[in-house]
């Protein structure tokens, strides 16, 4: 933890200081930050980044420091294209419900907006947003050699297509991977856990409620960004599929494995209030040094490594997810990616794909990571080759042992595009398996009666 | 005597208990809000520690200052109430004096907007705003709230006029006074405790909203209901600024609440004539 030491406060400060610069005094950062040098390895896409100079577009994102981050560089955007650019920052649970309402409406509100990879297939189907690839394949628009889409980390660009064609460009993202104490595992002489048994042997050994240490904590909330973001690694693990014979399933004997494993872990090892934990109550258990490993994002790592509040610093290591019982390690795909808006007019729609083009470059995601002047740096970037990046690499194991290579190996080869059911019913689908597994999870239901009865309600979804 | 003072204990016993359950999640506010994240998170929970006004001073003064939406919140639910009480009083003593055609329709029409769950008309009032340019504007927002506050305050005015003796009023006629001068003069003073209750829960209602303002506000217009809810972002739960952010956002309401007690106790208790009609 020598060369990493962000602090909450120091985060928020820079973060929102920049937004506030970004907001407030674009004339001074101009100046101070837009030299010409500062644009040239933008400059040698062969392009014209000038081509809709004095457009002004809407982004919605939401309020986390990678956003926070992108908002600082705005002004070298604007310097390079001439394009003005307005952030509106919306808390991820609305982010959703008003950007489809924007879409809906085609009042064309957001040109683009951080998007969950989860509702592509209600955008696509619906044409509310622009596939891509017209975009990336016109010459005077985009520069390929120069952007280089392969690079872009390649579960997330089929995370966010739809039938081969992408729809959202990948800004940052996260996989799930296990994070434990390293101290504990080692006092006992444990290794992390390679299968789903040896996870839960793992926490059974070092359950000892009386110390306030639990064996394991998982996202116990009910929602279909919680507890549905890791039952579905279980699932896929157990060997479930959710579009078994072409119809969407959530039930079966897999799926019944799959959710006693995980209600099993939960009643045994975690703590009881686990049940409405969330990833940041996770975080912050685990900083507290009650929880002795979890299986979560790995961009929390910089909530356990926060000096501010986190008594367990460098007592931490990672691993990639346990193997399940069909052979599989199933990680989780996400990562926000900008959708262009079709509601836009021509001129609107290339401006956003310049910006769109500016974010997701190689130059701009190193210069909101590592290059970042500020002590926010970003943990999920989007390109290969920045993970490659020894600078970006020696930052990142600051947050503890093996952590660039547990998340590049999950990101590489457990990431899975059918990890959950990518139909344009998912919201209402995840919402209806969040309440299954909490009722399993509460008691309130059995495992089989839970599924079942989730089954039933999500049959006439898929039929409408 | 023993006997009775027992059952004072238990009576006040019993109401301690409600309070505390009542006061616990406003205490544990103010207490994080006076500590450290570290403090927060620790365990047990410390009820001794050296309190910091950092959070304060963040949430205030620091670059992500709540400041202006404070003053969103304010300027809103200031607003809303001038209007809708404006409207509200005549349109209620309207409803409880005058004979009209279709009176009872009208009564009911007002009762009948309250019945639509606020979920289902977002979308059309959002498209509505959106189309005569009125998004992220407090005239777009107050223009909505009055569309709750408005049925609110005018069914809870009538049934204050409709407490006032009539014999009050025809006794202004008879020295020559004018309806509006009547009203004026002779209800409304009446009805003070009434206004004063409506106004309350009017304002309240506005400044806790939060379902409308999410979705209709923007960059330039937002509560400070909206604006606390960046202190949980993806990355963590800010529980300390959190905390502050609350207790702030509650202080109107309280100081409202105390400012207006005087008069609440009033109208529920003096009328011109004792013990009469009140239902």
């Amino acid at each position: 933890m020598t060369s990493f030491k962000p602090t909450r406060r120091t985060l928020l400060k820079t973060g929102t200081a920049a937004a506030a610069l970004a907001t407030f005094g674009p004339g001074i950062l101009r100046q101070a930050s837009a030299q010409e040098s500062d644009l040239a390895p933008y400059k040698s896409a062969q392009i014209d980044w000038q081509q809709v100079s004095g457009e002004t577009i809407t982004v919605a994102v939401i309020p986390a420091s990678y956003f926070e981050n992108l908002i600082t560089l705005a002004p070298q955007f604007k310097a390079l294209t001439g394009i003005d650019v307005r952030f509106e920052k919306i808390p991820p649970a609305q982010i959703r419900q008003k950007s489809v309402i924007d879409l809906t409406s085609k009042t064309g509100t957001y040109a683009t907006h951080a998007a969950d990879p989860m509702y592509y297939a209600l955008y696509a189907a619906n044409k509310w947003v622009e596939p891509l690839d017209t975009y990336l394949n016109d010459k005077s628009l985009t520069d390929q050699a120069w952007f280089q889409l392969d690079d872009i980390i390649p579960a997330w660009r089929s995370a966010n297509g739809i039938d081969g064609k992408l729809y959202g460009m990948p800004y940052d993202g996260e996989v799930t991977i296990q994070v434990y104490r390293k101290d504990l595992y080692d006092a006992k002489g444990l290794k992390p856990a390679d299968t789903l048994e040896a996870y839960m042997s793992n926490a059974a050994a070092l359950n000892t409620p009386n110390d306030r240490v639990w064996g394991a904590a998982l996202r116990g909330v009910a929602g279909a960004g919680q507890n549905m973001y890791i039952y579905p690694s279980i699932f896929r693990e157990f060997g479930g599929d959710w579009m078994k014979g072409g119809k969407l399933t959530v039930n079966g004997p897999e799926a019944e494995a799959a959710l006693a494993w995980y209600v099993d872990i939960m009643k045994k090892y975690a703590p009881t209030a686990a049940a409405n934990w969330n990833w940041p109550d996770i975080a912050d258990a685990f900083s507290q040094g009650t929880v002795a490993s979890y299986i979560d994002a790995h961009s929390s790592a910089s909530v356990i490594n926060n000096p501010d509040k986190s008594k367990v610093i460098g007592k931490v290591a990672y691993a990639r997810w346990p193997k399940g019982p069909s052979g599989k390690r199933t990680t989780s795909i996400w990562n926000w990616g900008f959708p262009i808006n079709s509601a836009l007019p021509e001129k609107k729609r290339k401006a956003t794909w310049l910006f769109i083009q500016w974010a997701a470059s190689a130059e701009t995601q190193a210069r909101t990571a590592h290059k970042f002047a500020g002590p926010t740096k970003r943990s999920g970037v989007n390109r290969t080759s920045v993970w490659k990046d020894p600078d970006y690499i020696k930052l990142m194991n600051g947050f503890g042992e093996n952590f660039v290579e547990a998340t590049m190996g999950a990101l590489q080869e457990d990431t899975d595009v059918d990890w959950r059911p990518r139909v344009p019913q998912w919201p209402a689908i995840g919402d209806t398996m969040a309440t299954a597994i909490q009722s399993a999870l509460s008691g309130q239901a059995t495992i089989k009666a839970a599924l079942d009865d989730a089954q039933r309600r999500i049959e006439p979804m898929m039929r409408g | 005597m023993t006997a009775k003072r027992l059952r004072v204990f238990a009576l006040l016993a019993i109401s301690m208990v409600f309070l505390l359950a009542w006061a616990f999640p406003i205490i544990w506010s103010v207490l994080n809000s006076l500590k450290t994240d570290s403090d927060v998170l620790a365990y047990p929970p410390k009820l001794v520690f050296a309190p910091t006004l950092d959070a304060y001073r963040d949430v205030l003064f620091g670059s992500g200052s709540i400041l202006p939406n404070l003053l969103s919140s304010a300027i809103i639910s200031v607003g809303t109430t001038i209007v809708t009480m404006l409207m509200a009083v005549p349109a209620a003593y309207a409803l409880a004096r005058l004979r009209f055609r279709g009176k009872k329709f009208a009564g009911f029409y007002v009762l009948a907007t309250q019945m639509l769950p606020p979920v289902g008309i977002i979308i059309p009032y959002f498209l509505v705003l959106r189309n005569i340019g009125w998004i992220d504007t407090y005239q777009g927002i107050i223009l909505i709230y009055l569309s709750f506050s408005l049925p609110f305050a005018i069914w809870l005015l009538v049934s204050y006029f409709e407490d006032i003796p009539f014999e009050m009023e025809e006794a202004a006629y008879l020295d020559g006074a004018s309806r509006l001068k009547t009203l004026w003069r002779i209800i409304i003073p009446q009805v003070r405790g009434g206004i004063a209750v409506t106004v309350v829960f009017v304002f309240l209602n506005a400044w806790n909203e939060f379902l409308f303002a999410v979705v209709l506000s923007g960059n330039t217009v937002r509560p400070v209901t909206v604006a606390m809810f960046n202190f949980v972002s993806v990355e963590q739960t800010l529980w300390a600024k959190l905390a502050a952010v609350s207790v702030l956002a509650m202080l109107p309401v309280v100081v409202l609440g105390v400012v207006a007690q005087k008069h609440i106790v009033k109208g529920l208790t003096v009328g011109a004539v004792k013990g009469g009609g009140r239902r």
